[in-house]
């Protein structure tokens, strides 16, 4: 109580204040002369340490003010706070009369009030720590691998036809990004139609796999059933690397039409000798003119669309042994399929796609011990040229065929052909040169937002020879105005 | 001069009792380490026998009918475990064998229409029941309720006020200091929590949980999770006072970090987005504990806790410091920090530790019980109380308890 | 006479300690203020009761003003440290990017990009098409934040295929109907920039649709980005001669003119005609967003964030001086491809 007069005291006093100095000294002599004094100088120690505490809490009054929004309860608070941090003897005192009441009862540190709300100075977030907080994510998914995945996986062997036109870098790129993604070993062999090409060497070099890239001496027919031929050829040529090199893994035929899914790569790691997953179909007229998607595709947009996909693969009865085949219904199309390249018309799967089959490599060596029966040799298979409409034709025995991917429940690969017309032309490596010509200048808004004034051809359909890979990427930078 | 003398000194003895109180603290929060993991394993049957009180049904059934949303909220399992116990083999009906005595009183089913609980008329149930076993059993009497427990699943536990202050004013009921309380709430050196409760985890919806498991090869892909309130706009609107400003500390800070996918948003994935984070954070609400603790250690997200002094479910048996993350609520600007600069091993080691069952059966309360599960980890908490205290038994005629104790509106009949 | 003199002693000596208070409310005042990051401002409330030492260890911090001062000067040279190399670095990110390649670079910073991938239910693509574009996220170097946007639904299929990406992504819901489809890819996209201004992050935002495809060290070139950046993208059309490559004329990577698409189509469809450059040919900083001043524009609250696309777009149309050619080597490499394939 004596305190709280004194400081009623000192308030009232500091305004009458005039700021003279009193020797520190005096005091000092007089203390020293009469336990009245001595008592007076521990009461005056003690308000001197009182001061010293308010003012503490003063100053983090003001700074609170400023620096907070802060509201009168924040200082009600602040008061409350205040008193019950004053040393015990003075905690007695009464103004805890205010609303927000505090546990004064000894054990109790938890206060129940108002906090700051601590918001750091420095900038954020830091970009050292973000990378760090990356690296972390990566190594946890790596070790979810190591602990879900497959033990012992074998590598992936990756069979891609192709040859140079339009479509190839979006398809091939796409292609090439899954198998980027397969946390195995991949070996990637692409076979190229009409020899091998700078141009696809460019462009599969950049995925970073162990790559064979194979030329396949002739050129891509234009009619699709003939392509379909060829392209099976391919495969099988590059299956005869295979035997060659005696490449030890999977065979999955990754076509330039497949998309697909990560959990193929691990679901395949499953397959025995021969297996075989669904692959959805993903029929389209490519129609942009006016071409409607065939009637039965619009039904699907409509319903929900992977139950009504068509998918094309194994089927099996209850206890999961393969039965027979989903094939492609080509009833709806066959009035309107596509024949040739550019064909404005549904461009159809075969009966069996190879991409949905997967081969234990060892099934195209020459010499194995222990290689089912039921197997052809390659050489018997493709001798006279003739059509191996699927890795089917390999077996005695069909029913030899693993279903995998819960027998075509999941699909986990897609299969979407779209080509642009075969004289459709690009620039070679997708290099633009010579430069585009300006159809608009830059600095008075490329784009009117006013009624558009434009020149009315300013389409830019490149002509520049296809296949014209020997050049080099060199840049012109010719100033223009 | 003297004065500054005088000054000084005060300062030094301050700073000095200051490091002695620290060093205090220190120790305090070290825990016991080792076994953890066989405790988890441990069954209480034929370690102890607990005698259930047939109550009428005014006490339990009766309200849990009036409102059915009691068996979903998260302090429901004041009445599963009154299911359980009326099941399981610990349960004795000679109450002469009995080392546990138990009085089913459903305290926090009386919820606002948002589904809050509003524990007023709860002190005076539970009055009203003691009042009514120790009328008609002697086994009351005998220890005024020291061989006796209570599941008070409430916030502030058997303080029975939804808010802190007024919680902390009252106390816990003063019937109850005696008994040993199984409560949710767990904030060390706070009035509300007595020495020598069994702190539970929430309930947690187990069949619900289940259904949006993933495989656990699902990539986790988020560093960072939080989903819930930073400011509760409602109930403070200045900020500050709900989770004594961590909460929205964590927004106002990480808002801008694409590592920390933090919203108030309830996605519908909720569950399946906890399964594909590295951390959750599990800061306090208006009480230290959140169901999130559940639903990481569930989830198989290491659970960053922000409540200062918090008492984790079980933490006799889980080793909390193992599998989670401790930040004190002050260091909430510095999480980014705290959370990157824990080695990559140690973070794999609470991954392995959080795919431990056990570790998430003692977090369920599942219909019916399994093994190991949170029923039977409060029977093991129980059961290693025992034996009894001989000094809890008090002496004929002797009273310790004061009947009339307490707010005039307590004391009125239910 | 001998009370005057009594009272002018008492007055004298009420003087003294009325210093001596000042002078320690002073010193109190000056200790306590330093600006603190920790805020022991009240959050360490404690009682100090007589057996405090025993029960009640915390109180400590509270109070040692003096502990509190140097708790808080270390923290702020922390901060100072802390701060000035991020900067640095910052400004090293902009100035070469070129300098970090996708694969080296363990703790070597790079700037956020931010996908925006609007998905509408009536694509039958949708699912394949996502799972391709998320093959290619995957394989982008870090840090990339993916932000899909999807119509409510009850199906799982775009989340399911989401979290097996492993990509950082966030799921925008919303649920709204709508018939047209551009109009609901527009209110898509601006959910998205919502969400980035919300969140105030900062980073290279694009717009990839479904149906492109892209080299990688394309999102490499937009790191590179300061304020708003485009280049050449080439659409392909199933079945038909014709390969359109739309876009910037560069001289280096100033844009120096453009190549646009036939007026005729602009009428074709809505978004076409308020702005005539494809939606994925061109990236900014998100900053814009957030942050316009920043950039000498006009204050967000001028414009609503109903519309941040239509923001965006407008901005990109303007500052052509803040427009940057990618590929900087003349913007002459095609790195995008988008693909024509259906109607819509």
């Amino acid at each position: 109580m004596k305190q709280l007069t004194a400081l009623q005291h000192q308030a009232r006093r500091s305004n009458s204040f005039r700021g003279a100095s009193l020797p520190l000294d005096t005091s000092a002599d007089g203390a020293i002369k009469s336990p009245a004094t001595i008592f007076w100088l521990a009461l005056h120690g003690l308000c001197c340490l009182i001061s010293l505490v308010l003012g503490f809490r003063f100053s983090r009054l003001v700074f609170f003010l400023f620096f907070c929004t802060s509201s009168p309860s924040a200082t009600i608070n602040l008061y409350t706070a205040l008193q019950t941090r004053l040393p015990s003897s003075i905690t007695t005192s009464p103004p805890a009369a205010n609303g927000t009441a505090v546990a004064v009862d000894g054990r109790s540190r938890v206060v129940v009030g108002r906090h700051g709300i601590l918001i750091r100075p420095w900038p954020h977030p830091d970009p050292a720590e973000v990378m760090k907080a990356h690296q972390i994510i990566e190594r946890v998914q790596r070790e979810q691998r190591v602990q879900y995945g497959f033990k012992s996986p074998r590598t992936v062997i990756a069979i891609t036809p192709t040859y140079v036109r339009t479509f190839q870098t979006l398809h091939l790129t796409g292609v090439m990004h899954s198998l980027m993604n397969v946390p195995y070993n991949v070996v990637w062999i692409v076979v190229e139609a009409g020899g091998t090409t700078n141009e696809t060497a460019a462009l599969i070099s950049k995925s970073g796999l162990k790559t064979v890239h194979i030329g396949f001496n002739a050129r891509m027919p234009i009619l699709w059933e003939d392509r379909h031929k060829m392209e099976s050829q391919m495969r099988v040529h590059a299956l005869r690397v295979v035997r060659e090199k005696k490449l030890d893994g999977i065979v999955v035929f990754a076509d330039e039409s497949n998309m697909h899914s990560m959990e193929l790569f691990d679901e395949i790691q499953n397959v025995e000798w021969i297996g075989a997953v669904s692959v959805g179909i993903l029929p389209h007229s490519g129609g942009s003119e006016g071409v409607e998607l065939s009637a039965v595709s619009r039904e699907d947009n409509d319903k929900n669309q992977n139950s009504e996909m068509p998918v094309q693969g194994p089927a099996c009865n209850s206890s999961n042994q393969l039965v027979g085949w989903h094939t492609f219904n080509m009833l709806p199309f066959m009035e309107r399929s596509a024949r040739y390249v550019g064909d404005r018309a549904v461009v159809l799967p075969r009966k069996l796609e190879w991409a949905g089959f997967i081969l234990n490599s060892r099934l195209v060596w020459k010499d194995v011990e222990d290689k089912p029966a039921w197997v052809k040799d390659l050489d018997v298979v493709g001798r006279e040229g003739e059509d191996i409409e699927s890795p089917m034709s390999f077996l005695e025995d069909p029913s030899a065929v693993e279903p995998l991917g819960s027998c075509g429940r999941k699909i986990m690969l897609w299969w979407l052909r779209v080509e642009a017309r075969a004289d459709s032309k690009f620039p070679a490596r997708w290099i633009i040169d010579p430069p585009l010509d300006v159809t608009v200048p830059a600095k008075h808004t490329p784009w009117p937002d006013a009624p558009p004034e434009l020149p009315t051809s300013v389409v830019k359909v490149i002509s520049i020879p296809e296949n014209t890979e020997k050049r080099v990427a060199k840049r012109s930078t010719r100033k223009r105005s | 001069m003297k004065i500054w003398v005088f000054a000084l000194i005060f300062y030094f003895a301050f700073c000095a009792r200051i490091e002695a109180l620290k060093f205090h603290k220190t120790q305090q929060t070290e825990r016991i380490s080792g076994s953890a993991g066989d405790v988890l394993e441990d069954d209480p049957v034929g370690r102890l026998k607990v005698f259930v009180y047939e109550l009428p049904s005014k006490y339990n059934k009766k309200i849990l009918q009036k409102d059915p949303r009691c068996l979903t909220h998260m302090f429901a399992a004041e009445i599963y475990m009154h299911r359980f116990l009326l099941s399981s083999p610990v349960r004795t009906l000679n109450p002469e064998e009995a080392d546990w005595f138990y009085t089913p009183v459903y305290t926090t089913c009386d919820l606002t229409p948002n589904g809050l609980p509003l524990p007023f008329k709860s002190p005076r149930m539970m009055r009203s029941a003691i009042q009514l076993i120790s009328s008609n059993w002697p086994y009351w009497n005998r220890t005024e309720g020291a061989d006796h427990f209570f599941i008070v699943p409430h916030d502030f536990g058997a303080c029975f006020h939804y808010q802190e202050e007024k919680a902390i004013e009252r106390g816990i009921l003063k019937l109850l200091q005696r008994a040993t309380l199984v409560q949710t709430f767990g904030q060390r050196n706070h009035d509300c929590l007595k020495d020598g409760s069994i702190t539970i985890p929430p309930y947690a919806p187990p069949q619900k949980m289940q259904t949006h498991l993933i495989p656990p090869s699902t990539p986790r892909s988020i560093f960072v999770y939080f989903r819930g309130l930073f400011y509760d706009v409602g109930n403070d609107p200045e900020g500050g006072y709900y989770a004594r400003g961590a909460r929205a500390s964590v927004w106002e800070n990480f808002k801008n970090n694409p590592l920390f996918d933090i919203s108030t948003e309830h996605p519908t994935t909720y569950y399946e987005d906890m399964q594909r984070a590295v951390f959750c954070l599990c800061p306090l609400g208006w009480a230290p504990w959140s169901p999130r603790l559940v639903e990481a250690v569930i989830f198989g997200c290491i659970p960053v806790i922000i409540a200062d002094d918090i008492v984790l479910p079980f933490a006799d048996a889980i080793p909390w410091e193992d599998i989670g993350v401790f930040v004190a609520e002050k260091d909430v600007p510095k999480l980014d920090t705290i959370l990157t600069s824990i080695p990559i091993e140690e973070i794999l080691r609470k991954q392995r530790l959080l795919a431990n069952p056990s570790m998430k059966q003692a977090m369920l309360f599942p219909q019916p019980a399994q093994s190991r599960d949170a029923f039977h980890q409060i029977l093991n908490g129980l059961a290693r109380k025992l034996p009894h205290d001989k000094s809890v038994y008090l002496k004929p005629g002797e009273k310790i308890l004061n009947w009339t104790a307490g707010p005039v509106g307590d004391l009125k009949p239910w | 006479m001998g009370s005057l003199e009594r009272s002018k002693k008492k007055v004298q000596l009420w003087k003294k300690a009325i210093v001596h208070f000042m002078l320690c409310f002073v010193m109190g005042f000056f200790t306590g203020f330093a600006p603190t990051g920790k805020s022991l401002l009240f959050s360490n409330g404690v009682a100090i009761s007589n057996h405090s030492s025993e029960f009640s260890p915390q109180p400590a911090e509270v109070l040692n003003p003096e502990k509190t001062q140097n708790f808080t000067s270390r923290e702020l040279e922390e901060t100072a440290i802390s701060t000035a190399p991020e900067e640095s670095r910052d400004a090293e990110n902009l100035k070469n990017p070129k300098e970090e390649t996708i694969n080296n670079g363990e703790l070597n910073p790079r700037r956020l990009v931010i996908i925006v991938t609007p998905t509408s239910k009536t694509d039958r693509l949708r699912g394949v098409l996502l799972r391709r574009l998320a093959n290619t996220l995957k394989l982008v170097a870090q840090p990339l934040l993916w932000i899909v946007v999807e119509q409510f639904s009850d199906s799982v299929e775009v989340s399911e295929i989401l979290r097996n990406t492993g990509i950082m992504y966030r799921h925008v819901v919303f649920k709204e109907n709508f018939t047209d489809i551009h109009a609901e890819m527009d209110h898509q996209r601006n959910l998205a920039l919502n969400h980035i201004e919300h969140h105030r992050l900062s980073g290279i935002v694009h717009f990839a649709s479904l149906l492109n495809v892209y080299d990688l060290s394309f999102f490499q070139e937009i790191r590179a980005i300061e304020a708003f950046g485009t280049w050449p993208i080439a659409k392909l059309y199933a079945n038909k001669k014709k390969v359109i490559i739309e876009g910037p004329v560069c001289d280096s990577s100033e844009v120096i003119g453009w190549h646009l698409k036939k007026m005729e189509n602009l009428t074709d469809t809505s978004t076409a005609t308020t702005f005539p450059i494809h939606i994925s040919s061109f990236a900014f900083n998100s900053s814009i967003l957030w942050d316009p001043e920043r950039w000498g524009r006009t204050s967000s609250a001028q414009r609503t964030s109903q519309n941040a696309l239509k923001f965006v777009k407008k901005e990109v149309l303007e500052e052509d001086t803040k427009l940057k050619g990618i590929p900087q080597e003349g913007c002459s490499k095609v790195l995008l491809w988008n693909l024509h394939i259906l109607k819509s």
